[in-house]
């Protein structure tokens, strides 16, 4: 009997050893996936910014040239429009963070964990909606004559035609990206041991100082994860502007729609999306640096 | 009674409609070492939780050093916790997370450093300040969670089972070092505990709890040597408590009925009794009596010094003896039959004044 079970345990185990099906299924096809969705669209990309455009056809040509990138960086109109897209970027984020924190920590932390699930529903909710939908949402909402104007325009002073400024920009960047960043907070704050807060406030420390000490400290990998996630898809968002954003407001991600779809200048536009994607990849690994997440749960 | 630091008085709270501490009066004594002991929902931690501040009482007073807690949050209390799990903050060094009280009460670097370095001294830990808490051993992590209290000098330290988490040896080892860093600093220590060998240790006064309610109150030799109910022998871990009824009494004697046999005690009880727990140390179970109670030893187990034998009784109750191992006059196998008895003396009778 013993030697039966022994022997039936040891034939597939032979069979893996031979041919590790499990292995190559369960690594190779997320290999796959990255390759197939993910390098070699950066590739291509890459490849094209070294192209250029025959002056006379007006079609792409083959060829090996930094002119694209030249152009890109020296220009004024694109260095400032790179700094104007992290400005509107950094001060999204920086918004979305006041918001994103007292809700994610709210959840996480203080909601008793019934309660979490639905409430993350609700803050999930809107995602159901597209992105471009909620953003057309606001334009009903901001312009003049629109809901806000209609509602609390009789308040002097107040700005109340929002539409096509820099504020109606950051407001649909905060709206429509928020939740990805309450959840990574969420998840935090909901890890965070409730003994802490009481040795905190045990040991002395006021409510305020509690948090300061030692709730933000140990949710900061939420926070970072948070800014990282928000940061990102905001900083090449296109629609966002385009919809909500006088021509003052045009950031990198819509030169770069208007070279492939208006200027048909594939090759420039392809070198403004390497130049962003290395600008992000920058600012968020020096952001990690700074933030030193490692330093509170490392090793 | 010295003066106490900590008055209790008619603690009441409940959870929802579980009544986790049900009117319980104490005082705690001045520099002494105080165990909450019971089993695991007795109310011991919820009393301790609403000493430090971290739960507020539905009814009745908490005073610390005479004077009324009311709803005072545990930064406005002169308490201090060790947590079960030490709750150390991760994020800081043990430097830190002991300077972390002082820093607080705004004490200067200079002085910060100096107390830190004193406690990291009293707690065998000099050299360690700069890791971080996870880098040392459970053991270790626990003196640092004891400094951190203790270098504020609360007037009280409330420990919530510190050593839970050690394994055997090295919680024993503790519980000495507790007791000594106790008699050094001379602070009040209330812990709480579930494991009766470590109150016995370690404490000066021994409060058992159950069901929300002090069972009884005393120093460790009381408890253990005289439990006044059953709950309090049994959990004390008395290996025989036998069920008695109460035969006849007068004012100065009663006699007990124990399965099929009488036996008179020498000392009245109260009123209403009408049944009783006997509690025999095992030690205290005379075997090989001319005339007593009739048995069948049903097992047998060595334990070094002594040999203990299970006897079962004509009624079915399983009486547990120890003699010296090496005795001759009492070595039996299992299946053999004998007299046991006990003398009125060496046994401890708990009237019972709630049955029937």
């Amino acid at each position: 009997m013993a030697t039966t079970t022994t022997a039936q345990a040891a034939t597939p185990a032979r069979q893996a050893r031979n041919f590790p099906t499990a292995q190559v299924i369960s690594l190779g096809l997320p290999t796959l996936v990255v390759l197939l969705f993910f390098v070699l669209p950066i590739v291509l990309i890459g490849i094209y910014s070294f192209y250029s455009i025959n002056p006379e056809t007006g079609l792409m040509q083959q060829d090996f040239t930094w002119a694209n990138y030249e152009r890109a960086l020296t220009s004024p109109i694109y260095r400032n429009i790179f700094w104007r897209t992290l400005g509107i970027a950094a001060l999204a984020t920086g918004i979305a963070l006041l918001l994103a924190y007292p809700i994610g920590y709210f959840i996480g932390a203080v909601v008793q964990p019934k309660y979490q699930g639905p409430l993350l529903l609700l803050v999930l909710i809107p995602f159901w909606t597209s992105y471009i939908i909620r953003t057309y949402a606001w334009i009903g909402i901001l312009q003049s004559n629109g809901f806000l104007d209609s509602v609390l325009g009789w308040v002097p002073g107040l700005p109340t035609e929002l539409l096509y400024s820099r504020a109606a920009v950051i407001i649909g960047f905060v709206h429509v990206f928020l939740p990805i960043m309450i959840l990574p907070i969420y998840a935090s704050a909901r890890n965070l041991d409730k003994r802490y807060i009481e040795a905190a406030y045990d040991l002395g420390a006021s409510p305020v100082k509690a948090f300061l000490r030692v709730v933000l400290p140990l949710t900061m990998p939420g926070v970072v994860a948070g800014i990282v996630l928000f940061f990102i898809p905001t900083f090449g968002s296109f629609v966002t502007p385009q919809f909500l954003g006088g021509t003052g407001e045009q950031m990198v991600g819509n030169i770069i729609s208007e070279q492939f779809k208006e200027a048909f200048n594939w090759p420039f536009g392809a070198a403004l999306s390497i130049i962003m994607t290395l600008v992000v990849v920058v600012a968020v690994t020096l952001f990690f640096r700074f933030a030193d997440v490692e330093e509170i749960y490392g090793s | 009674m010295a003066e106490s630091d900590v008055s209790i008085r008619r603690l009441y709270k409940r959870f929802g409609n579980l009544v986790a501490v049900d009117h319980v009066d104490l005082e705690v004594p001045s520099g002494a070492f105080v165990t909450f002991l019971g089993p695991s929902g007795c109310g011991k931690t919820t009393t301790l939780r609403m000493i430090g501040g971290f739960e507020h009482p539905d009814s009745g007073q908490i005073l610390i050093k005479g004077e009324e807690m009311g709803n005072r949050p545990p930064h406005r209390r002169d308490t201090s916790m060790v947590f079960q799990n030490y709750a150390l903050f991760p994020h800081m060094s043990v430097a830190d997370n002991i300077g972390f009280g002082l820093r607080e009460r705004k004490v200067p670097k200079s002085e910060i450093r100096e107390r830190v370095q004193r406690m990291l001294e009293l707690v065998e830990l000099t050299g360690r300040g700069d890791r971080k808490p996870r880098q040392l051993s459970g053991g270790q992590q626990q003196r640092v969670a004891l400094a951190r209290s203790l270098v504020i000098e609360p007037t009280v330290l409330l420990l919530d089972e510190p050593l839970g988490a050690l394994d055997l040896q090295l919680r024993k080892q503790m519980q000495i070092e507790l007791k000594r860093i106790q008699q050094q600093v001379g602070i009040t220590f209330i812990y709480v505990t579930h494991d009766q060998e470590e109150a016995l240790t370690m404490s000066d006064r021994i409060v058992v709890m159950n069901d929300g309610r002090v069972e009884q109150e005393g120093d460790a030799e009381e408890i253990f040597e005289n439990p006044r109910t059953r709950f309090v022998a049994e959990f004390m871990g008395a290996e025989n408590v036998l069920d008695a009824d109460v035969a006849d009494r007068d004012g100065s004697s009663a006699r007990l009925r124990i399965g099929t046999r009488e036996l008179t005690l020498p000392k009245a009880l109260p009123d209403g009794a009408r049944t009783a727990a006997v509690v025999v140390r095992p030690e205290k179970v005379r075997m090989d009596v001319p005339d007593g109670w009739r048995g069948t030893v049903t097992d047998r187990v060595y334990k070094g010094a002594t040999m203990s034998y299970l006897i079962r009784l004509d009624d079915g109750t399983i009486v547990n003896a120890d003699v010296a191992h090496d005795d001759p006059a009492h070595r039996h196998d299992v299946g053999d039959e004998m007299m046991i008895a006990f003398r009125p003396e060496d046994i401890v009778v708990i009237p019972d004044t709630k049955g029937a």
